[in-house]
């Protein structure tokens, strides 16, 4: 192969999409490969509710158009999923039975839905919100004027939710401890904000814990929901918006600090030398709170790209997080969260 | 009505299927009622070495060529596939094997190569294969099933011409392909497509008088050899003519017909000759090596003016030369190869159809005006297969030898008589009353031996304005004009199997303002020079497009007129593409600078 330093992305969200465009700037020379185990090109997901407003050509929400990548010649490998990384031989090895050799690595790979324990058994009657197609498939089996369930309701859930209301559609948020994530709301705060949902036109149903999910009878919506007190809730379509973990399966053994995600010193870099993280994957030292915290939100998660692909072209620059974390109720009585507002 | 415009690719190693699912797939396709027009690469080697490329475009209405860019490209060799990757049009489909068996080095797997505006879809085929045949050897079907299934094309349909494929085998056999087109199809069918390629209605294609059957060119020429009721074929197997030999000797003897395998080239045509100074409506096919061991032969035909098809599918040369690649480089040897001035027709179809009129009327014109007649192919059409409208009732003439008066009194007989016509009473062999010399030696009318120069002007007219006839011949298009008419600022003077992609190119320049013109030459001996003189003259630049180095057409052309045309000249073994001719109709459609024609 070419003795062009090459630049490994893996991971195709808004930290792996900065890396790249950073990465280019600071060194037109390099090879930059990001590897992903989507179909799409980046996509904007903040803009991917808008599927349940009848926004159904994937190109529209394409970040860059596909000539983006050709004439910046960053190449993407999608469909590739990482299985294993070798640091000592500084290869990737892929599902598919091919090894990808790096000499510098960043991890943003992002972070999988979360699923409460109680519903993991019942994974496949839920539908997921994490892709494009997803998204798709969920809109189509909901029925015109459909319900659709929230569990949980994490800040993108609601972010969804107020477009799928908009488009006609019944939302029912069934709260949880992971209700408004990453926000934590204190309980005796969680009856404001829930009523401010109320009043934009989600309905909140507090049974208590779900004992399971199961199919609906014949000629009933396609969901029953079944509470620990007995009572049932049905729906169309079943979501969980539970918060995110992060998608590092394919790092363990690869020599580097893992906690939750991987550990890495405010410029981003992991344990080992050649290998940086940023995004939802990665656990970032704190010096103030003496400890790895994750950051979220699109701004934190951009800036962590930039950060990381300067740094791995010989730059020593720290995160500078977007510390504004708290969730608000605006004038007009919508929760507002700045952490959480895209560009 | 949507239009459906779809090209699909196979790529693969020889062994792979490659082509036998591409075979599926195009049979498939015309059966539904799609116009489909086709063409394979394959390597020389029989197996384990070398591409394969099964190329189809599927079509609601007529069109002429292939794509440059195809639709969908499956892959079932990366090795052999990720040169092709970057023919796959923005937001068309790139289909692979998502689990291959060995460990590859970086860049060894398609999905390392597919440009950002494709969209990838790999499923693990070998494994889908495995698990529904216990066998990897039905990967190709399993591919083929996914593309039927991705594209919702009918199951049933895919499922009849499988069983059709393999009817001669083991049951078992059908029932694995059968098997493993089903478990792709449903994969296919449950894929979450994101690609821009779907399938219209197919259109109705239903022709008074015609069955619309999908058939290569070679294909076309055998069965019109057939309608025109061929007696006799000899013939020797050579690439791209082999499969013309293969299908005449599968079905000549269900009409009482013979055909034998010589041990060369020579003796072939010696044969057909033989065959047809003794009445019979006798072939022989070849390639250019094989031509140019004929070229003897050929000139013995029109010195004894005997009635003789000899059909030519031209391959990369000289010498044994490329013989899975195409070329339009025997055009020279064609028309003037032998020795002496040995004019005689040569035809050249210009696509699939063409290929099936020009053999039947090829035994035609041999017939009425006396002499060997050579039908010019290559391999793109030999090996492109297309839909075509076949008549079910034969559309060529019988019987248009022109007999001798009965009441001629014995002795008088003279079988090279000069007559009105130049084309003199025909007996045969072993009539009474009718006997006549016939050599390869100038002769008088009567045949004897004569090298008085009288004789030999006079014979030398006689063999060359008899042919004249034939630029008039009933029923077919020796020379027809496409496009704008009146003044052009480019014209296309084509011949064969480029005048597809020149008349695509031309449609494209018409689409972008240019005012084009294309004329298709069949008749490439005698030349219809009136008509290409009437199209120069309302062309202000002509361009000539050819797969030759020489430029062999214009050099007819330009040595027949005298008027300078522009070239294009391609020799990459494969067909001409239609981006480059447009290319250089835009060039030479530019007012402002133009090179100027030679």
């Amino acid at each position: 192969m070419s003795s062009r330093m090459h630049h490994v992305i893996i991971g195709n969200g808004v930290a792996g999409d900065q890396a790249a465009a950073t990465l280019r700037e600071r060194d037109s020379d390099s090879r930059i490969t990001i590897v992903t185990a989507g179909t799409l090109l980046f996509t904007n997901r903040y803009k991917l509710p808008q599927v349940f407003a009848g926004k159904t050509d994937w190109r529209e929400y394409l970040v860059h158009p596909p000539s983006y990548y050709e004439e910046r010649d960053i190449t993407v490998r999608r469909r590739s999923v990482v299985i294993r990384v070798d640091p000592d031989r500084r290869v990737l090895v892929l599902q598919h039975h091919e090894e990808v050799g790096y000499d510098r690595l960043l991890v943003a790979a992002g972070g999988a839905a979360y699923l409460p324990e109680a519903l993991r058994e019942s994974a496949h009657l839920l539908d997921s919100f994490a892709t494009f197609r997803s998204a798709m498939i969920a809109r189509e089996r909901l029925p015109d004027g459909g319900t659709l369930i929230m569990l949980g309701g994490d800040m993108i859930g609601l972010d969804m939710a107020r477009t799928v209301l908009a488009s006609g559609y019944r939302v029912v948020l069934v709260p949880n401890e992971r209700t408004f994530w990453p926000h934590q709301v204190a309980a005796e705060e969680l009856p404001d904000y829930l009523g401010a949902l109320e009043r934009s036109g989600i309905e909140v149903v507090r049974k208590g814990p779900v004992e399971r999910l199961e199919e609906g009878a014949a000629g009933r919506p396609d969901r029953r929901l079944v509470f620990a007190d007995g009572s049932d809730l049905e729906g169309d379509v079943v979501m969980a918006f539970c918060g995110l973990v992060p998608s590092l399966g394919f790092m363990h053994g690869a020599g580097v600090d893992i906690e939750r995600g991987l550990l890495v010193n405010p410029e981003l870099r992991t344990t080992n030398e050649r290998i940086w993280a940023a995004g939802d994957v990665c656990q970032i030292w704190s010096e103030e709170e003496k400890g790895y915290r994750f950051y979220y939100g699109w701004k934190n998660v951009k800036m962590m790209g930039e950060v990381a692909a300067r740094n791995m072209t010989g730059d020593h620059v720290q995160v500078d997080t977007f510390k504004d974390e708290k969730l608000v109720i605006d004038a007009e009585g919508r929760i507002d969260s700045p952490y959480w507002r895209y560009d | 009505m949507a239009v459906t415009d779809i090209q699909i690719s196979i790529c693969g190693s020889a062994g792979d299927g490659t082509i036998a699912a591409g075979d599926i797939l195009k049979t498939t396709m015309a059966r539904i009622g799609y116009r489909v027009i086709a063409f394979d690469l394959y390597p020389a080697e029989i197996r384990g070495f070398g591409k394969c490329i099964s190329r189809t475009r599927i079509t609601s209405d007529q069109v002429y060529s292939m794509k440059q860019q195809s639709d969908v490209l499956v892959s079932l060799d990366d090795g052999h596939t990720i040169p092709h990757v970057g023919e796959v049009r923005d937001y068309g489909a790139v289909i692979y094997d998502s689990f291959p068996i060995t460990m590859l080095p970086e860049g060894g797997h398609i999905s390392g190569h597919i440009k950002p505006g494709q969209i990838p879809y790999g499923l693990p085929i070998r494994e889908i294969s495995e698990r529904a045949t216990s066998s990897s050897r039905s990967r190709n079907i399993v591919a083929l099933g996914f593309v039927a299934g991705a594209y919702g094309l009918p199951a049933d349909a895919f499922r009849e011409t499988i069983a059709a494929k393999f009817k001669t085998k083991a049951a078992s056999v059908t029932e694995a392909n059968i098997a493993a087109f089903d478990a792709g199809y449903e994969i296919g069918a449950d894929t979450f497509r994101l690609d821009f390629v779907s399938f219209s209605e197919p259109p109705e294609t239903k022709v008074e008088g015609a069955d619309v059957v999908m058939m290569s060119g070679n294909a076309a020429v055998a069965r019109g050899c057939l309608d025109a009721g061929i007696d006799t074929y000899f013939g020797y197997p050579i690439t791209p003519a082999t499969t013309i030999m293969e299908r005449l000797a599968s079905e000549m003897p269900k009409q009482g017909a013979r055909l034998l395998q010589t041990e060369d080239e020579i003796s072939a045509i010696a044969a057909t000759i033989g065959a047809g100074y003794a009445g019979a409506r006798a072939a022989t096919a070849t390639s250019g090596p094989g031509l140019a061991l004929m070229a003897e032969m050929l000139g013995l035909g029109v010195m004894a003016e005997v009635p003789a098809v000899v059909i030519v599918s031209q391959r990369g040369g000289p010498s044994t030369g490329m013989p899975t690649k195409t070329e339009q480089s025997d055009l020279h040897l064609a028309v003037f190869g032998g020795a002496g001035d040995a004019q005689r027709i040569v035809l050249a179809p210009t696509n699939v159809e063409g290929c099936y009129r020009c053999a039947g009327k090829a035994f035609e014109m041999a017939e009425r005006y006396q002499t060997p007649v050579v039908v010019l192919m290559d391999l793109y059409l030999s090996n492109r297969l297309e839909t075509v409208n076949l008549p079910r009732v034969s559309p060529f003439a019988a019987g248009l030898s022109k007999d001798v008066e009965a009441d001629t009194p014995a002795g008088t007989y003279q079988r090279f008589a000069i007559t009105d016509d130049l084309v003199s009473p025909r007996a045969l062999p072993g009539q009474a009353d009718r006997m006549h010399t016939v050599t390869g030696l100038e002769h008088n009318e009567s045949g004897r031996p004569s090298d008085q120069a009288a004789v030999h002007i006079e014979m030398s007219r006689k063999r060359h304005e008899k042919l004249k006839a034939a630029l008039d011949h009933p029923d077919i298009t020796i020379c027809k004009r496409f496009g704008d008419e009146g003044p052009v600022d480019v014209g296309l003077l084509c011949w064969g199997s480029t005048f597809g992609e020149s008349l695509e190119a031309m449609m494209k320049a018409q689409d972008e303002g240019i005012r084009c013109s294309a004329m298709k030459v069949v008749m490439l001996s005698p030349l219809p020079l009136d008509r290409i003189l009437a199209f120069f003259e309302d062309c202000r630049e002509v361009l000539v497009p050819e797969l030759n180095y020489e430029g062999q057409f214009a050099n007819l052309v330009t040595a027949a007129t005298g008027r300078p045309v522009h070239r294009l000249n391609q020799v990459t073994g494969m067909p001409m593409r239609v981006e480059d001719i447009l290319e250089r109709i835009r060039a030479l459609a530019a007012p402002p600078s133009r090179s100027a024609a030679e």
